[in-house]
Formats: C-alpha cells, structure tokens, sequence
C-alpha cells in the first residue's frame, strides 16, 4: 500500500519510530553535555570513552530495542517480539538494581 | 457549578460537541456533552469540598468582635454584627463595622484605605455640626477596615458588611497579595502549554485538511480533541483539592491556612524571618525591675511610666506588651494608685521613626513632661542624668550609664528609659517639647527564650530554612538570644546602618546577615523584598501591628491567633499555638503537596505530549484516523479520573528534606525527554496493529488497540514518575492512587469488549494482543525508569 509521499506505511512507520528514536538520542546527548558543561563550573568529573559509553548504555538500549523492534515487525513474528522482549526487560532489570542498590537518590 | 463553564477547555468541548452534532455525528455530539457534564461534576465537586475545608478553617481565624448586646459583654465573629450593637476597640484591632462613638480614649485610627492619609487620625465621640460632611471629617465616626492605632473607643454599629462605607468602594480597594513563587510557576507553566498546544493544533489541523481522503470537520474535530488532550483542564480542581486537604491535615497540628495558594511556598521557603518576640522567646513580657541610676530606688521611675503608658487598663489591661507589663508589675507590688494623683494634659503617642512616646501631666500646680522609650532614644533628649537626688550633666556619666545599658543588654534584659522635664504651661505639646530632659531610671524588662525553640531551630535548618532575625531590639539583646538557642549569627546588621545603603547593598548584606536590629517596619520590608529579589521564597512571622505591610509582601505569612487583627488578616498561615515546632510540620505538608502537584504536572507534559505528538504524525500517514475525537476526549477523561486520588499519594523522604523550587526549565527538559519515550510505545504499537494484526483495513481493532495500549502506559507510568527510588521497592504509592489506577486500568481493559466501548467505535482485541502488550508495556516502564537514571543520576537533573 503505497501513502503519503510515496512511501509505503511500513516506511512510514519505520521512519516514524526511527526518528522518535533519533530525537530522544539528541535529547540525551544535549542532557548530558549540558549537564556536563554545568559540572564543570562546580568541579570535575572524570571523562573518557568509557565514561561515556557506561553512561550511555540508556541510549545503547534505546537504539538497539530501535533495531530489534523494526526487524521483529518486519518479520511479523509475535513469538520473536514477545521473546526479545523478555530478554530487554532481564537486561534493564539487572541494570537498575546495580544503579540503585545501596545509593540514595539526591532530589 | 456555572464557574466551572469559565475553564476554557470546555468553551473548546462545547465547539467540538455543536461541530460534531451538526456536520458529523449526532452520537459524537452526545458522547463528547456527556464528558463535559461528568468534567463539570468532578470540578465542582471537588472545589466545593475545597471551599467547604477552608470555610472550616476560616472559622477558626475569624476576626472577632468585643460586643455588648443587653448590658452583657462578649466577644463574636465580626461577621454576626447587626446595627444597634455597642462595640468596644482596642489597639491593633480592626474596626469591624461603621460606628458611631460614643466613648474614645486617645483613640487613633489609620483611615489610609478611605483617605490615603499615612498619619493616624485622633477620633473622639464629641458631637460635630457639618453639613455633608466627607467620610474623613467624620471624626466621631469609625468605619469598617480602619485600624486602631493607639488608645480604646466604644461605639454604636450603625451599618455593616456592604452597608459600610468600606462596602461600597470595597471593589477597589481589594488589596492583593503580590503573586507567590507558585502562581509564578503555574503561569509560566501555562504560557509553556498554551504555545505548544497551539503549535500543535495548527499544524495537526493544517496537515490533515490537506489530505484529500479527510473532510475539514473532521481535521477540525480532531485537532481540537488533541489540544484539549494536551491540556490538564482538571489541574486547577487537583491542585485546589491537594491544598484543601492539606490545609485540613496542618489544621490538626493547629496551622491555620487563610490562602490557600500560599501552602506550597510554605513549603519551599528557604528562609524565615521572624521578630524574636512570641516565636524565639516566650512573648509574654514582664518588668523585670525599675532602677535608678543611684545606688537608692526612685519610686518615679515607675510612677512616670505608669503616666506615660498607653495601655488601656479596666477590668483587663489591654495594650503594648510592654506598657501592660508595667501595669501589672504595678498591681503586683500594689503600686498603682502611685499614679492617681496626675492628671494627664496632652500625649505625644510612640511612633517608629522616634521610638519614645511622651505625656504632659499636672500634679500640684507642676507641669511635667515624661518620655519613656528606646535608651538611644531617650538619651539623645537628655540634657543631664539625677543620679542620688544630684543633677549631673549627661555627658559627665554618659559613659557610666552606657556601660548599665549594656550589661544589663548583654544578660539578654530588654531596656526602656525614663526622662522627663519641668515643662511651660501651654494649650497643645508636640515631639518637639521632648527635649532638654533629664534621665531618671531604667526600667527593665525579660522575655525568655522559649524552650523548644533550640530544638525548632535546628529542624528548620535540617530542613534547608534559615531562620534570620528582624527586631526593633537592640542588637545586644538579639544577639543574647541566638547565643542561648546557640544560633549561629554570621553577621549583625542593625537599622542605622541598613538606612545608609543603596539597594544593591542591601540585596547583598541580606545574604550574609542572621540579625537586623533596631529595624523599622519601612526596613523589615526592605529585606524581605531583597531576600525575594536574590530569588529566595520567604516566610516572615510577625503579630504585631507594624509587622502587617511584612507579612503581606513576605511570599508567605506567618501570623498567631493572639495577634492583633490586622497582622492575622494580612497573613496567610496563622499558627494557633506560638510554638515554631509546628511551623516544621506545616513545611513538611506543604513540601508534600508541591511534591504531589509536580508529580501531575510532569506526567501531564511528557506522557500526554507524548502520545498527541504520536496521534499528530499517525494522522497523516494513516488511511484513518489513530483514534477519533470522542475516543480522545474519553480517554482523557479516563485518564483524569485516574488521577483524582493523586493528592493522597506518598512523598519519598529526599522531597521533604530540601525546599523544592519551581523551575520551569526542568519542566521543559524533562518534557523534551521523556515526552518521546511514549511516543515511541505508541509507534510501536501502530506497527504490531499494522503489521502483525493487519489492522491497515480494520480501524476500529487499529483504534482499539492503541487506545488500551496509551491508556495503560499514560496512567501506568505514574508509578515510575512519581518517585527517583525504585517503584514500589523502595517507594511504595499512596494506597488510594494505586487501587483508583489499577481500578481504570481495569475500566479501560474491558472497555471494547463493552456496549459502551461498541458506541464509541471499538472494538474487542485478539487474545495474542494482550500477551504482547503486557510484554511491551513492562518494557516501557522498566524503560522510563532507565531513562530516569540517566536523566537523575547521569545528568544530574
């Protein structure tokens, strides 16, 4: 079925997601570097490669459920949907609790 | 109920309801004037529960009347007044309807809101002779809203209410409170939704009325239903019930809140000013002593004080604390009658600016002019000291009588002093007969700091509040007082020194000063609207009648039931009990409910942005629309519901430990973030319908499903909002919250398996949906709350 603008609404739709991702990683991006910015006027803060990959796994996850959700519908497989799904959650529950456990959120 | 109507929300609902009856469908029509009905109940039905709990507290403070209805004297509400009744007024009090007098001792009134005239005007019960005479040169009169400045009167109520001369230009007199920290926000916050609501709106409808295959009704109708989805039109009702009950809740740890708006900046007020009298010390004043400046007593020094004493003494002694204190430390040693034999010929009364007040008495054919006040006052009058009967010049003991006043200072005792001359026999005195006097003794005063107040003083520091203090003292005596409660003081400013500085200065000198001494009340104001221009939300507690113009510019406040009707009508909290323990419990309450009108907020800008950002862009590259006008606003009015018991939810610890702030760049960025993560959930639920379930050819299934899935991850979400901790873990939700969501979520699961969902076009879901959207909802929440480690923790937000 081919819509609006010549594509077809599986474009579409993939185009729509993708660029939902791709925002919300700009999003992250102008966060942490303005977060960044305004630490280093109140002191520093260890940098590196692997800083910014460890903070970024958020944006890792993002991207890669991006990947997955796309490929999945492409495929139209409710059964690799469901399963990869269960596999993110494992993963982002692991990652919360070693975030959370044992530290006080500051307000 | 027909306030409600004023919301513009429902202007829009109405249009789309004619818009949809006349051009679409009727059903629509029906559905969407149902929404408005059920939007109209719970609005009015919470804000007259709200009204009802601040009527209670009201009651409580209400300015009251001494009245003698039958020869029998009481005290009423001020509201119960009829004409007829004889009224009696004392100083501070607030006349409380037009009376004519009929007895006036030194009476003064301030008429400043009839006239504009800042001197007070003496009022007597003499009879006048005018023809159409002005309100002001009523004399005999006094009218409703005047406040008593000095002296007591007794008059006869001649109208009340709007019957009142106060009541018939009251609509412009009205005066405002300047607008607090929050209403500040809430209006930034509202301009921030009004632009991107109508961004949205016109692009959405543009976009859509360029489709060939949508009518214009139906663009019209739908982006209409998208800005009124974007906007929280029950945030008004929420955000009025969540301070109701929690001026009910602080009203059981006896704080009065008369303005409601005021309770959240109690809450995220970061400093407190305060005089020290009634909150550090226990307020009740006593004369300690009475001395001399020789080695032998001088029973003058009380005598004169007594004369010169603007306490109204009868069956009870009402007045200044000070001069009361000295009447009953009078009929303690049963000393009263000392001043009997005077008769008093004229009164300079005390005024701020030269902090003595004087009188002309006569007494065996000797004139003699007594002036009681401020030492540093009353020593600058002073031509010579009577030290044992001697008269010395001043200057020779200046620095004897110095060193007194500032020992007995420095043991924390407040100090008048009493002067006083021969004086020449003439019709009228005036402030410039104070002069050439000689001194005659101290009197001596103490007022001991509370027991608590150590304890008070160090919570609200804990609670990130500093606490400064502003008194007409003199710095020795305040500085006393911070040492007993161990009150560190990082600097002492007092009044003389304030007086020399620009505006920048003080902004500045206020950041690093714990006392403001010998403070007038013009200077009082000085400092909080420094304080608030540095960008601090300030609390300012006072009871007297000097404090009134403080604790209207202060953002919040703080008067007790004991002080004068003028100060407890100007503040916003009135504390029934003197004790600054409660003001930490009242922080507390308004820390919890700022807490809970946020939570609200951010869940209204990310997840309904969200998912009209993702009705937005499905709109245009689907054959039909994502969802309907009427299933929008259903969903919305769902979703309102839901939060209904939002006020009742828990607050984490960290909220209650800090002042929060309103900062609506937060607001924005956190927008900017977690807006998108809904939107995301909905794209991808578009593909599963699409793509999984073929709903390109079955708009109902496609609708329904989108409808379920945006419902559960609109209101499932505020479970991962409303805390930085682990949901449920480590922050458990209010138990009202939790069953009212689960409660819709329920509602909302079941609705297109219903007759009710049939009408409004959905329809029921393949099994294999809900499996999946279990799965992909859980993943959305445990996806929020990774972004909220990013977002907290990484960035530091």
């Amino acid at each position: 079925m081919t819509g609006v603008l010549g594509l077809d609404l599986f474009q579409w739709w993939a185009a729509c997601i993708s660029g939902g991702s791709v925002f919300l990683t700009l999003v992250s991006i102008y966060l942490y570097v303005s977060s960044k910015t305004k630490r280093k006027t109140g002191g520093p803060r260890g940098a590196g490669a692997l800083r910014f990959v460890v903070d970024f796994i958020f944006v890792w996850v993002l991207l890669g459920l991006l990947i997955f959700y796309i490929v999945s519908i492409d495929i139209g497989s409710p059964a690799i949907f469901a399963a990869g799904n269960i596999l993110v959650e494992a993963f982002l529950i692991v990652y919360l609790l070693k975030n959370k456990k044992g530290k006080s959120d500051e307000p | 109920m027909l306030r409600q109507f004023k919301n513009p929300i429902f202007a829009i609902l109405i249009a789309c309801a004619v818009i949809a009856g006349v051009y679409s469908e009727p059903r629509q029509a029906v559905i969407i004037l149902s929404m408005i009905g059920i939007s109209v109940i719970l609005g009015f039905y919470n804000e007259h529960k709200a009204e009802k709990i601040v009527e209670n507290l009201r009651q409580n403070v209400a300015i009251k009347a001494v009245v003698t209805r039958s020869g029998k004297t009481s005290q009423i509400d001020s509201r119960f007044l009829v004409p007829g009744d004889l009224v009696t007024v004392y100083v501070g009090d607030i006349a409380p309807a037009d009376m004519r007098l009929v007895k006036s001792k030194d009476l003064q009134a301030d008429e400043a809101t009839f006239t504009g005239e800042s001197f007070p005007v003496e009022k007597t019960s003499d009879g006048l002779h005018l023809e159409n005479p002005m309100p002001q040169q009523l004399t005999n009169y006094l009218f409703m809203g005047t406040v008593v400045k000095n002296g007591s009167g007794q008059g006869i109520v001649l109208s009340t209410g709007k019957g009142t001369q106060l009541g018939s230009i009251s609509k412009s007199l009205v005066r405002s409170h300047p607008e607090t920290e929050f209403q500040r926000g809430i209006r930034q916050y509202g301009n921030m939704l009004i632009t991107l609501t109508l961004a949205l709106t016109v692009g959405i409808f543009a976009l859509n009325a360029l489709r060939p295959d949508r009518t214009l009704v139906d663009a019209l109708l739908f982006s209409l239903a998208v800005a009124v989805g974007l906007v929280p039109e029950l945030m008004p009702a929420i955000v009025t019930i969540s301070l109701a009950q929690g001026a009910s809740r602080m009203a059981k740890v006896k704080v009065i809140v008369k303005r409601l708006v005021s309770i959240e900046d109690f809450g995220n007020m970061d400093v407190y000013c305060t005089d020290k009298t009634g909150t550090l010390t226990e307020g009740k004043i006593c004369l300690s002593d009475y001395r001399s400046l020789g080695e032998e007593e001088d029973e003058r020094v009380l005598t004169y004080s007594l004369l010169c004493n603007s306490a109204v003494v009868s069956d009870t002694i009402v007045g200044n604390p000070m001069d009361t204190a000295i009447w009953e430390h009078a009929i303690k040693l049963d000393k009263q009658q000392s001043a009997v034999p005077y008769t008093k010929i004229d009164e300079m009364p005390f005024d701020y600016q030269r902090r003595i007040m004087s009188v002309v008495v006569k007494n065996k054919g000797e004139t003699l002019l007594i002036s009681k006040g401020a030492p540093e006052s009353i020593f600058a009058r002073c031509t010579h000291a009577e030290i044992s009967g001697k008269l010395r010049p001043i200057s020779s003991v200046q620095k004897a009588i110095d060193d007194k006043f500032l020992n007995l200072s420095q043991l924390g005792y407040r100090i008048l002093a009493v002067a006083s001359r021969r004086a020449e026999e003439k019709t009228s005195y005036s402030a410039d007969d104070e002069r050439d006097l000689t001194l005659l003794g101290l009197l001596i005063f103490t007022d001991p700091p509370k027991k608590d107040a150590h304890e008070a003083i160090n919570k609200l520091k804990e609670m990130g509040v500093e606490v400064k203090i502003l008194t007409g003292d003199n710095e020795l005596v305040a500085k006393t007082i911070c040492d007993e409660l161990k009150v560190p003081v990082k600097r002492l400013v007092n009044g003389s020194e304030l007086m020399q500085m620009s505006w920048t200065d003080i902004k500045k000198v206020v950041e690093e000063t714990t006392i403001f001494a010998r403070i007038t009340p013009e200077q009082k104001l000085d400092i909080i609207k420094a304080l608030k221009a540095n960008g601090h939300v300030v609390g300012f507690g006072g009871d007297g009648v000097n404090d009134a113009p403080a604790l209207y510019e202060a953002d919040v406040g703080i008067s007790v039931d004991t002080a004068v009707d003028v100060s407890k009508e100007a503040a916003d909290i009135v504390l029934l009990e003197k004790d600054l323990l409660v003001l930490s419990d009242g922080i507390k309450e308004g820390r919890r409910i700022f807490g809970n009108t946020i939570k609200y907020i951010l869940m209204g800008t990310s997840s309904n942005f969200g998912n009209m950002f993702s009705a937005a862009a499905a709109s245009v590259f689907l054959p039909f629309l994502p969802m309907t006008a009427m299933q929008i606003l259903f969903m919305n009015l769902l979703y309102d519901v839901a939060n209904m018991t939002l006020p009742t939810d828990n607050v984490d610890e960290e909220h209650i430990k800090k002042p929060a702030r309103w900062d609506i760049k937060f607001v924005r960025k956190y927008t900017l973030f977690f807006g998108p993560f809904s939107s995301l959930y909905d794209f991808l639920t578009f593909g599963i319908m699409l793509f999984i379930f073929g709903a390109a050819t079955n708009e109902a299934l496609f609708q329904s499903g989108w409808f379920v899935e945006s419902f559960w991850t609109e209101v499932l979400v505020i479970f991962v909002i409303r805390t930085r901790r682990i949901p449920f873990f480590t922050s458990r939700p209010g138990k009202w919250l939790l069953l009212l969501t689960i409660a819709c979520v329920a509602f909302g699961t079941i609705l297109p398996f219903t007759i009710l969902g049939g009408f409004l076009g959905f329809t029921a879901l393949p099994p294999q949906y809900w499996v999946l959207l279990f799965l992909m909802v859980a993943t959305y929440l445990f996806l929020v709350d990774a972004g909220k480690v990013f977002f907290y923790k990484i960035c530091k937000f």
